[in-house]
């Protein structure tokens, strides 16, 4: 958690990643900050996104990223 | 019988309202299915056969893939991870067959009806450039209504079926009703399977707050399309038409007044389908969010259009950019010219089709193809001054902050926006660019208030009811930004105050609409799209 943390920060450090669940619903990240943080992801991570992943539910907080990056893990 | 008609307002509707309420509720989806093909029927007759062929394509394709998924499910219990990954390779595989025949079938038909004679004529042209003398002939296809909005929603259930987001429906009943909903047949909004097609199955009872409150936004719509829009039709048409004979201020004027036109019209018809859809409670997703308060022409797409916008999002842009090919790509140039530079090239790869796409799905006409390349090299030049901005808004934290700044920003908009409007509406690209060139080259405001203006079909009374209509639209999109929910507020009235809001909403298109003597019925502009 404490990496994404730190990705986040690094794309855009003006947000509390901590309390905020409304990163897509608000626009506070867009389509293109959601594509940094996919390559950011992939790269931190080595797991891999498809574009079925791209729905709100999994960007709308740090915690959501969080649950998805860990079922790409687990789906290997 | 077009939404906006008095045939589809005081005919149609009350006689499907009445029907479904009358009816068992089992029976509720049926009469909403038999009002769609008798809807669909009453404009294109035989063709509603495509709509039909386009539900047996997108039905069989989701079924097939979720089975293949299912079976998938079973299959991988008690296997090795390895084999696991080895066996979902293969099945991904044989899905992704499936969904591209289903979408080929799609988007071929739409291709051949709608674009077939643009690619020959072209074509053509082309050989005859090269002096190579044949090419293809052009055949006349009959388009029915509405493909361009039913096939992106078939499309997106194959898709998301595909995706793992919903299940296919065995329900053909049910996947027909979301493909044939009377109010989004011509217009849209092309709404997603999870976000329509349980409520309308449901066939929920009519309610008075449902009613009422549908018939407001109902009339808000045609306020918005009788009064405004229908009123500039002539105006627009006529400085479109004879451009040439016209000064800069007069196209200037002409290009706003078409924005405006287009707004109005299209918005005012999406008031009027989600509230008819509100009626059978049925919430349709909202296709307009107060556009014109947009910073950036980005944040603009976000709020005209939206449900096109975020089609192309879903099912173009994320694909494009989450491919093999582009990721390559992007990792390429981020070695070599860092994480700007890779963000314009993986950028500039997934829009380029999103907006050709976007531009040719308005028509087969290269002034919607220049339209779409207009906003891609908008919103690359965006993307590729990103560092300047970011710096100029760090160097300038107070002024990026201060309130006359975000008026600056919503009015370079507004007039990007009218350019674009204005390739939109011209008759080709080349006559476009001669009217920008006028605009910019030769605009003498006292030209608004010299002869030709009263030639036009507007006069005073219509300029300044137009005006007094713009603003009460506009102030209404302010609250609603602030959140603010007229509707609701409307409601909780006192009665007598209450049905003084109605009537004065039906009073205000009864004497203000522009119709009768001397004004034309104004077809539904993107039910040409």
């Amino acid at each position: 958690m404490e990496e994404l943390l730190e990705i986040l920060e690094e794309i855009n450090p003006d947000v509390d990643y901590e309390t905020c669940t409304t990163l897509i619903d608000d626009h506070i990240l867009d389509s293109f900050a959601i594509l940094s943080l996919v390559s950011e992801l992939e790269d931190a991570f080595d797991v891999q996104v498809s574009p079925g992943d791209m729905v709100a539910e999994n960007f709308n907080s740090a915690e959501a990223i969080w649950n998805m990056v860990k079922r790409l893990e687990e789906e290997g | 019988m077009a939404y906006h008609t008095l045939l589809f307002l005081l005919v149609f509707l009350p006689l499907v309202l009445l029907i479904y309420q009358i009816m068992p509720r089992k029976f509720r989806p049926a009469v909403l299915l038999a009002a769609g093909y008798a809807f669909f029927f009453s404009f294109s007759r035989f063709l509603f056969v495509y709509l039909i062929g386009a539900t047996i394509v997108m039905y069989a394709a989701g079924l097939l893939v979720d089975r293949m998924q299912q079976r998938f499910k079973e299959q991988k219990k008690g296997m090795e991870r390895a084999a696991v990954k080895t066996l979902k390779k293969r099945v991904t595989a044989r899905e992704r067959w499936v969904v591209a025949g289903g979408v080929v079938l799609l988007v071929g038909v739409l291709a051949v009806v709608k674009y077939y004679n643009f690619f020959a004529q072209n074509l053509t042209e082309l050989l005859h450039l090269f002096s190579i003398e044949g090419g293809l002939k052009t055949v006349t296809f009959l388009q029915p209504i509405g493909i361009s909005f039913y096939t992106l929603q078939a499309v997106s259930y194959i898709v998301d079926v595909y995706e793992g987001k919903i299940r296919a429906d065995r329900n053909f009943g049910r996947v027909a009703l979301y493909m044939a909903f009377f109010p989004q047949i011509m217009e849209g909004p092309i709404a997603r399977y999870e976000q329509t097609a349980a409520a309308l199955w449901q066939g929920a009872p009519l309610s008075y707050r449902n009613v009422s409150m549908g018939a407001q936004r109902i009339l808000w719509g045609l306020f918005k399309k009788i009064v405004i829009a229908d009123r500039l039709n002539v105006v627009v048409a006529d400085i479109f038409t004879y451009y040439q004979n016209y000064d800069g201020a007069i196209l200037a004027l002409g290009a706003v007044a078409y924005t405006t036109q287009l707004y109005n019209e299209f918005s005012g018809c999406m008031d009027i389908v989600i509230g008819t859809a509100e009626m059978f409670g049925v919430t349709l997703p909202e296709n307009f969010r107060q556009p014109f308060l947009s910073k950036n022409v980005s944040e603009f797409w976000r709020r005209w259009h939206v449900t096109l916008g975020a089609w192309l999002k879903d099912y173009i842009f994320y694909p494009v950019s989450l491919s093999g090919w582009v990721k390559k790509l992007g990792n390429r140039t981020k070695e070599r010219f860092g994480k700007h530079g890779a963000k314009i090239v993986v950028s500039a790869a997934a829009l380029f089709p999103v907006w050709l796409i976007n531009g040719l799905w308005h028509g087969p006409q290269w002034s919607y193809i220049f339209f779409g390349m207009y906003y891609f090299v908008l919103i690359m030049a965006g993307i590729v001054f990103e560092p300047l901005t970011a710096r100029f808004h760090e160097r300038h934290q107070n002024l990026a902050a201060h309130k006359g700044f975000m008026v600056f920003q919503i009015v370079r908009t507004t007039i990007l926006v009218v350019i674009g409007e204005l390739f939109f509406r011209a008759p080709g690209p080349r006559q476009g660019l001669v009217m920008l060139k006028q605009i910019l080259t030769n605009f003498h405001i006292s030209a608004l208030f010299s002869a030709p203006m009263a030639e036009l079909g507007l006069d005073i009374h219509d300029a300044v009811l137009i005006f007094a209509a713009v603003a009460i639209v506009f102030v209404v999109g302010l609250l609603h930004e602030k959140g603010v929910h007229i509707r609701e507020r409307i409601e909780k009235f006192p009665t007598p105050l209450r049905w003084c809001s109605y009537y004065a909403l039906i009073l205000g298109n009864l004497i203000f609409g522009a119709y009768g003597d001397g004004y034309l019925e104004v077809d539904l502009i993107y039910a040409n799209f």
